[in-house]
Formats: structure tokens, sequence, C-alpha cells
């Protein structure tokens, strides 16, 4: 594997979509190109943040807040 | 051409002057800091439930799972490390994780199947055509990386929300779509470097 194919399955890894066919070279292609590819993986994570991003947001009911907040407030009290 | 330099850049909403950037309130978060987390959840809440939405396709399990991710983002904090990237990005990673393991899990998995059928029915290309008139004016980010997908042929878009949003493999995609496996991967390889290059362009405009 070349690295633009690692590049290409490197896209398809981080949204989950590689086969389990897939996996085993794509680990040693990671390998093989170390810190290049490592790089080049955590950039591939930007398409999670832009797909959110791409969804109109939506509005959550108050009450998820106040739940949220108590439960971290009690968790911090010994 | 192999892809060089730096990546994609995707930029969140703009911050009132003075706030604390992200990174700051992971900082605090961190630390043990709940008005960090408070700040964190007004600043994103919204974006991670239309996430967590497009997954499970139920208000109310789509609360409850935002509460628990929420929760899970206090708790994992001290996973959280800037040298992999920003926090809108690891909370985004792990809130789909989530939704996807309890889409998954839940029986309701049939239903939500039937709504998303319903939907698409109804409103075909409804990932990117859900912006309000009000965020087309403002032309931000969101409005921008619509565009960079809504420019992808609608097949390439259909493999990469079946993929992204509910989880799925080729194969399950290939299925789904009564579609020959290899052009599944090739729309999924074509479709993802699309929007990757893209966003690697919106840098330079924003």
């Amino acid at each position: 594997m070349n690295f633009e194919q690692f590049q290409n399955q490197s896209r398809l890894y981080v949204i989950g979509a590689l086969e389990p066919e897939e996996l085993d070279e794509f680990e040693k292609a990671r390998e093989k190109f170390g810190k290049q590819a490592e790089d080049f993986i955590s950039k591939c994570y930007a398409l999670h943040e832009a797909f959110a991003l791409s969804l109109r947001p939506a509005k959550s009911s108050d009450a998820i807040k106040d739940r949220l907040m108590a439960m971290v407030k009690a968790k911090k009290q010994p | 051409m192999a892809q060089s330099e730096s990546g994609p850049r995707t930029v969140p909403p703009p911050l009132e002057p003075g706030a604390p950037s992200d990174f700051e309130l992971m900082k605090g978060i961190q630390a043990g800091d709940a008005d960090a987390l408070s700040q964190l959840y007004d600043r994103y809440n919204g974006i991670l439930k239309a996430l967590i939405l497009r997954v499970i396709h139920n208000e109310a399990e789509a609360d409850d799972l935002l509460q628990e991710i929420f929760m899970e983002i206090w708790n994992q904090a001290k996973n959280f490390s800037e040298q992999k990237g920003k926090p809108l990005g690891w909370m985004v990673t792990l809130a789909r994780r989530r939704a996807i393991d309890g889409l998954r899990k839940k029986q309701a998995y049939a239903r939500a199947e039937e709504r998303l059928q319903n939907e698409t029915e109804q409103q075909p290309d409804a990932w990117v055509h859900n912006a309000t008139e009000e965020e087309i004016v403002l032309g931000d980010t969101r409005v921008l990386i619509r565009k960079v997908i809504s420019s992808l042929p609608p097949a390439q878009q259909q493999a990469i929300e079946l993929a992204f949003f509910r989880g799925m493999s080729q194969r399950e995609i290939a299925a789904k779509t009564n579609t020959p496996l290899g052009t599944v991967k090739t729309r999924l390889e074509l479709g993802l470097k699309k929007i990757y290059d893209g966003l690697k362009d919106l840098k330079d405009e924003l």
C-alpha cells in the first residue's frame, strides 16, 4: 500500500467504515508509515467535527443541564 | 496526488470577546471545575444533540444520551490530550460512538429505521438542506461545510451518511442500497476525499 492508498483508507478508518479484512493491511501500513501515518489519521478526525457542524443545532430540554450539573455536584461531594 | 502538510480545519461558532477557549474549558474540567463543564455544555449541547438525533431519531432518548455524554466528558476529561486534536472533535467522536452503541443495543433500532425511512422519503437530502434562512444569511462555517457536502453526488452523500451517522459497514451499506461492495467503497473514498480537501480549502477562506 502506498501513502495515497493509506490516506484513502485512513478516511474510512476514522468513520469506522473499514471492513475487518482491510484492517490488518491498514494496521501494517500504519506501522510502516509511522509518525506520518499517525499525523494523517489525527487530521482525518476533523471529518467528525465537520459532519457534526454540518447539522443544524438542536434544542435540548432545559432539565438536562440541571440534571447534569446536579450529578456533577453530587459526584464532587465526598 | 498525495495529501501533505496541513490537514482540514473546521471552525466552531465564534466566541464572545473574553470568553475562555475550548482548550481552557477542558483544562478547567480536568481540574474539576464544574463551571467549565457548564460553559462547555452551553457552547456545544446543540451541536451534540443534533448529532445524536441524527443517529437515533428520538427526541427523549437523545436528551438522555446527551446528559450521559456530558457526564462522560466530565469523567473522561483526563484522557483528552491537546496534542491529539481539538476538544470539539474529541467530544463529537465520543458522542457519535455512544449514539451508535445506543442505537445498536436498543430494540428501537427497527423503529428508528422506520422513522429514517419516512424522513428519507419526505426529505431525501435532509443532511445538507436543513439550514434555516437565517443560517444561510449568516454565511457561517456550518453553511460552508454544508456547501462542501452538498457538492457531492447524492450517492456519495448517502454512503457517507449511512457510514457516519448510522455506523454501517461497507457491506451493510451495499446490502441496504443494493449496490456492489466495490462501488460503495469507491463512493466512500471519493466522497470523503472531496470533503477532506474541501475543508482544507475552507481554511483559506475563513
